[in-house]
């Protein structure tokens, strides 16, 4: 009996021993991503950079929603499931913070733009690089040029502007003057910041306490509200897709969005208005127009077994040559020698408008709570263009509900 | 020592071994998760605190969130119920075809509740689904029914698919009651001259109180947690209109990566869901706390 069965267990013992093997010896690399276009070309970069290193390229493709969980708590529990994670730049402080990704090796070069890079850096724009961007998006003003010019309108440039041009549009046309995202959150909160910002108010004040009860960011509110008259009904539950629908299917004028949809609206497979709608940086009104920063970041956790092979994909993936290929395939670039490169200037018409807006964009306050900063101030925000709630009683909530936040994370 | 009580002795460590697998399941998988979620609770960076349930009734968005849970377990749970029994009363009063119905009024159970979720987030779509389509066909003014985007009619739609879905559960349990019933009561009413309303409230629904109370009981607790359909449809908006308490504990746990709080606010909604199945067995068995005399 003995003998017969001890082959069979020291074969067992060699195959589990096999399995056993150091992490580091296997040449696998895991990178997670986000399930989108952005996700799309690093995905397919990352697979040609397997095959040069003869490493083996395992993807982990997540939804947006599901993609900060995923990367919190393997970074929190240092699990090491992740060698390359890519990370949308408001994430960045809650995930610098706790220790959870590595210093760059070397700083990133010049050819950055400064906006992108600033957000790579922990404390923000200063010290350490721990990320390279990878995905230069900022919002950017969408509107209907044909319209414009029909309605002798002008290039839109101010938020009056903007509001005059939607109520004339909506009362010419079959359709919404003006279209956005006020669902309770990051939507809502996405599409106020430029109206906040270019009113003159902030979150923060310069002692970083909130400040949204200032008249400032009330104004901003009300204005909000008056362009929501010109917006679908309902548009308080509106996020990115409900936004684009209306673009793409000619049934809205104007909105905020973002890069990834640049695309669809001249794809005959998906617009009824291809060609037809431009591209401008943000409106300004008592202050210059700024556009809410929103780069996809790389970054090598601090429990990565494999270091080394994640730099050197990182480094490789942001490179001019494999920035232009992931251009090519759909990403916004970081580099400021993209944008101005004339063939991807030619193929992509809204470069010149994505560079100015990114170069002026401001990311989201550099705080380690923004999530649940952003969660208190959108339900506040959604309230209000739902008609639940006075903008006075909005901000006021969501003034005290910033504030206990902040003391809690004392 | 007498030769009783050895017995007796003996007969405890053998029947301890035998419910000791159980034992040991239950407390894996129930004993310590609800332990550890208690102690998490009671936990911060600095050890040991109770400042997440003293935040637990000063927080908005919580206080929201329960009010809505409430409203939407009580008002799903109350159509569901008088749906499911009426449509297992008049199947259970068909002569014929009664498979085939059933089958056909089980069919939205059987699917996944992230895709009926899907399925009616697309018929809900004020410009471009089928039911405001259908009410433009048929001539009414759609401009201002936007459905799960709108302040008033945000609840309503999100329970209107809980109703779609689940009112078969509650067909299915209630249909097997109906059908354990025996013949000889209704048959003696009948003899007796009794109607049929008088028979369904004097003797099939007392007879088929255990099944209703099992049925409700399932159904609230399963309510009370409702995360999937409301995390597909609306997120909890507009505003914090459909913002129910699982789906402020995920993202308090995943969201804001604050663990502590979310273990108080998961053991405060468990204590608040056996507190409401309590009281639901109350109200259906007239049970009264006892007195000594």
């Amino acid at each position: 009996m003995t003998t017969r069965f001890l082959p069979a267990c020291v074969l067992s013992l060699l195959v589990l021993l096999a399995g056993c093997a150091s992490p580091g010896s296997d040449k696998t690399l895991t990178i997670a991503v986000n399930a989108g276009v952005e996700g799309s070309a690093l995905k397919t970069a990352a697979r040609e950079w397997g095959e040069l290193r003869n490493t083996r390229i395992e993807v982990v493709e997540l939804p947006y929603a599901n993609l900060f969980e995923k990367e919190s708590l393997d970074l929190a529990s240092r699990t090491g499931a992740y060698d390359v994670i890519m990370l949308d730049d408001p994430w960045f402080p809650k995930l610098v913070a706790d220790g959870g990704l590595t210093p760059l090796p070397r700083e990133p070069d010049a050819d950055f733009l400064a906006s992108c890079l600033a957000v790579c850096r922990h404390p923000f724009g200063t010290r350490n690089y721990y990320a390279l961007p990878y995905v230069g998006n900022s919002q950017l003003f969408f509107y209907r040029k044909d319209l414009f010019e029909k309605y002798k309108l002008g290039a839109p440039g101010r938020w009056e502007q903007i509001l005059a041009a939607a109520k004339a549009i909506g009362a010419g046309e079959k359709m919404f003057g003006y279209v956005m995202r006020a669902a309770p959150g990051n939507p809502a909160v996405a599409d106020f910041m430029p109206l906040l910002w270019a009113f003159g108010g902030d979150i923060f004040d310069a002692q970083g306490q909130p400040n949204l009860s200032s008249p400032e960011a009330l104004e901003a509110l009300r204005f909000m509200i008056e362009l929501g008259k010109s917006a679908p009904p309902g548009y308080a539950g509106y996020n990115a897709d409900e936004v684009s629908a209306h673009l793409l299917q000619g049934t809205a004028a104007m909105s905020i969005n973002w890069p990834a949809w640049i695309a669809a609206m001249d794809d005959p497979s998906k617009s009824k208005v291809q060609g037809k709608i431009d591209f401008a940086p943000m409106p300004s009104a008592r202050a210059p127009g700024v556009a809410e920063l929103g780069a996809w970041l790389l970054a090598v956790p601090a429990g990565s077994p494999h270091r080394q092979a994640a730099f050197d994909l990182i480094y490789w993936a942001t490179d001019a040559g494999q920035m232009r290929e992931a251009a090519l395939r759909g990403n916004p670039p970081t580099r400021r020698s993209l944008f101005q490169s004339g063939d991807l200037v030619k193929k992509f018409r809204a470069f010149p408008a994505q560079l100015a807006a990114l170069e002026g964009a401001r990311p989201r306050p550099r705080t380690p709570q923004w999530n649940e900063i952003e969660n208190a101030f959108g339900v506040s925000l959604s309230q209000a263009n739902s008609g639940a709630v006075s903008p006075e009683v909005a901000m006021q909530q969501a003034n005290r509900e910033i504030a206990a936040i902040l003391e809690r994370g004392k | 020592m007498n030769a009783g009580q050895m017995t007796g002795a003996r007969r405890i460590p053998s029947g301890l071994i035998w419910v000791a697998p159980a034992l040991m399941v239950l407390a894996a998988l129930s004993i310590y998760p609800l332990l550890y979620l208690i102690k998490v609770s009671l936990t911060d960076a600095h050890g040991f605190t109770a400042t997440h349930y003293a935040r637990l009734f000063q927080d908005r968005l919580f206080v929201v969130a329960i009010g809505q849970t409430a409203l939407y377990a009580s008002v799903a749970l109350t159509i569901e119920f008088l749906l499911g029994l009426a449509l297992a009363l008049l199947v259970d009063s068909l002569a014929r075809g009664r498979a085939v119905i059933r089958v056909g009024i089980l069919a939205p159970m059987l699917l996944p509740p992230v895709v009926a979720a899907v399925i009616w987030r697309l018929i809900y779509n004020p410009e471009f689904g089928v039911l405001n389509g259908t009410l433009r066909q048929l001539g009414f003014t759609t401009a201002n029914l936007t459905w799960t985007n709108g302040r008033l009619t945000a609840m309503p739609s999100v329970i209107l698919v809980d109703v779609w879905e689940w009112t078969p559960f509650l067909f299915l349990l209630l249909t097997a009651g109906l059908q354990a019933i025996p013949p000889e009561p209704i048959e003696a009413a009948r003899v007796d001259g009794a109607g049929y309303w008088q028979i369904l409230r004097d003797v099939t629904l007392p007879l088929l109180k255990p099944t209703i109370l099992l049925a409700l009981l399932l159904r609230l607790m399963d309510l009370l947690r409702i995360f999937d359909q409301i995390f597909i449809l609306t997120q909890g908006g507009p505003g914090s209109a459909t913002e129910t308490m699982s789906l402020y504990i995920y993202r308090t746990a995943f969201r804001f990566s604050n663990f502590g709080y979310a273990a108080a606010m998961s053991f405060v909604g468990l204590l608040m869901t056996m507190l409401a199945a309590r009281g639901l067995m109350r109200l259906m068995t007239g049970e009264r706390v006892r007195k000594a005399p």
